[in-house]
């Protein structure tokens, strides 16, 4: 962890989905400035824990703290409204909206917002993304990799103290994707703070700062990138060791 | 010149008001039932074309309004015109109320609970006869003390400009964005912000409002009402007349509901045989223009004079690869 004001905490999450323990008192918080990487095997639980501490699923056990206010059980647009912003494993877009449409709605959540002003951070926020000259195409017509830009520049558009990532790389075309780690990079050089999912490895490893490693719903390491490569409940997790 | 298309609107709304008097009686009529069920389209618009909740309660409500402004009138002797607003409060209540209990429910599911609403306000108020009249239906003091329709005529023409002023103000507004948002992402949206709950009921209470006034002065127009305004037949009416003109828009909504009830009165002379064509132009719509038969000549009439928006809007749809994949 990087030091700053905590942010989130997850406190002995747990989820069920019939027989199935998705999360058993799982134990995960994130400070300010923090780029986390979480990662494990499929169905270790990881999107699970991100739609708890995000608002769009409910606990069976635990509690979920946001910036020292107790969470648990409010809807996800609280969640949004306290700076906590995410993408989706599939990307999720208004798709018969246009790109700045898109952007609009977010901005247009943020308390005092005006149409104006809203619509001046959108067209900044799409030419950070490099995203400009698509504003007036319905979302549903850009690609998998500028939709997953999009998705960022939506979470983006509600100035969040933190941003959940759910698999943003997958099935992304590798230029698109290094694209994507450097926006990544860049907002958080300017402060923000980042929980990043996926199973792409290396481009894991090249951003994050701290490893978060779950299987079968707990969490078996949490630390620097060096250390968790070489655990052995890791090595485990991932190779059957 | 930038809004060409809205001069056009008022100076054909202001012919329509000039030479209304010269409409036969009958022709009259069949405008003054266009235009009761242009409010109830446009609003059916709101809540099945900007939120996509497929509710099948509309006419429901519209029966709920006439019924509520009819008897209090009736019984307390109120003005018309507050019998008329007390079923407008009326079915905004129960519109919100039953947006409540379908904060879950969507698609199919909306639809058949909508629909088993829908059937029990018509079977209580068949059945209780003491208070409805029941299926010899209720007499409601009608509006003017005239037997000339034009007074209706620019009643229902005033009812209708201000329900597209009202809701064309709100799916303009941002609000209109996050409904068009839900409809499109309930979950996206909460995760931008969006009280996706509060909008889902402030769209339900809104639209059933519009249709208990529509209700409200269908009644105080004809003079009786019967169950039937709430029954499934004129539902299904109300989905043929907003799915052909094009529901994700107000306009075409409200076009689509002059066209079919003038189409009807026209092809009259084919008796029932007019019904099965309707079903099947609602069917080529739904597989070849989805978005409505109305909808893309609206688009270029919109156009009008904007040559660059035209390009704009005809590019939204053009599908942007990225040269990397």
């Amino acid at each position: 962890m990087s030091g700053g004001a905590e942010l989130v905490r997850g406190a002995a999450l747990i989820k069920r989905f019939g027989g199935i323990v998705a999360n058993d008192a799982v134990e995960f918080a994130v400070v300010a400035g923090d780029l986390v990487g979480l990662i494990g095997p499929n169905g270790s639980g990881k999107t699970t824990l991100i739609n708890m501490l995000t608002g769009h699923l409910a606990p069976d056990g635990g509690d979920v703290v946001v910036r020292g206010r107790e969470m648990t059980d409010q809807p996800a647009h609280v969640y949004a409204a306290m700076g906590v912003a995410r993408t989706f494993q599939l990307t999720q877009l208004f798709g018969r909206m246009t790109v700045l449409e898109n952007l609009l709605v977010p901005g247009l959540t943020r308390p005092h917002s005006t149409w104006q002003v809203a619509e001046r951070r959108a067209r900044d926020t799409l030419d950070f993304l490099k995203l400009a000259h698509l504003e007036q195409l319905h979302a549903k017509n850009l690609s998998g990799g500028q939709q997953k830009l999009l998705e960022l520049g939506r979470c983006l558009m509600l100035e969040p103290a933190i941003l959940f990532l759910d698999e943003p790389f997958a099935g992304v075309h590798p230029r698109l994707r290094d694209e994507l780690i450097e926006r990544i990079l860049e907002l958080h050089k300017a402060g923000r703070t980042f929980v990043v999912v996926d199973h792409d490895m290396e481009s894991i490893l090249r951003v994050s700062q701290r490893l978060v490693v779950m299987a079968r719903g707990r969490k078996i390491a949490d630390g620097p990138p060096p250390e968790v490569r070489t655990d052995q409940a890791v090595l485990a997790a991932y190779a059957g060791l | 010149m930038r809004g060409f298309h809205v001069y056009i609107l008022l100076a054909t709304a202001a012919l329509a008001l000039v030479f209304a008097d010269r409409l036969s009686s009958y022709w009259m009529h069949v405008a003054i039932i266009a235009m009761f069920y242009g409010i109830l389209a446009s609003s059916w618009s709101l809540l099945a074309g900007y939120v996509g909740l497929f509710s099948l309660g509309h006419m429901a409500f519209a029966s709920i309004g006439g019924y509520a402004s009819g008897l209090l009138v009736q019984w307390y002797g109120i003005p018309i015109p507050l019998g008329m607003a007390a079923g407008v409060a009326l079915c905004c209540a129960l519109g919100g109320l039953i947006g409540w209990v379908c904060l879950r429910m969507s698609g199919p599911y909306l639809a058949i609970f909508t629909l088993g609403f829908a059937e029990i306000v018509r079977i209580i108020l068949a059945t209780e006869d003491d208070i409805t009249s029941g299926m010899a239906g209720l007499h409601v003091q009608r509006l003017f003390d005239t037997p000339s329709r034009l007074p209706y005529f620019y009643t229902a023409f005033a009812l209708l400009a201000v329900s597209l002023l009202l809701l064309g103000g709100m799916v303009r507004s941002r609000w209109g964005l996050f409904l068009r948002a839900i409809r499109e992402d309930e979950q996206a949206a909460s995760a931008s912000g969006v009280a996706v709950a509060r909008f889902r009921i402030l769209a339900f209470a809104i639209a059933s409002g519009f249709a208990g006034l529509a209700g409200g002065f269908y009644g105080h127009y004809i003079g009786i009402l019967t169950p039937s305004l709430g029954g499934l037949d004129l539902m299904a009416l109300l989905v043929v007349m907003t799915v052909i003109g094009g529901m994700e828009r107000l306009p075409t909504a409200v076009g689509g509901a002059f066209v079919v009830e003038f189409l009807l009165e026209v092809l009259r002379g084919y008796g029932q045989w007019r019904l099965p064509l309707f079903g099947i132009v609602l069917l080529l719509t739904m597989r070849f223009a989805r978005n409505g038969l109305l909808t893309p000549l609206w688009l270029k009439f919109v156009q009008l004079g904007e040559p660059q928006a035209a390009a704009a809007i005809a590019a939204r749809d053009v599908p942007q690869k990225d040269p990397a994949q």
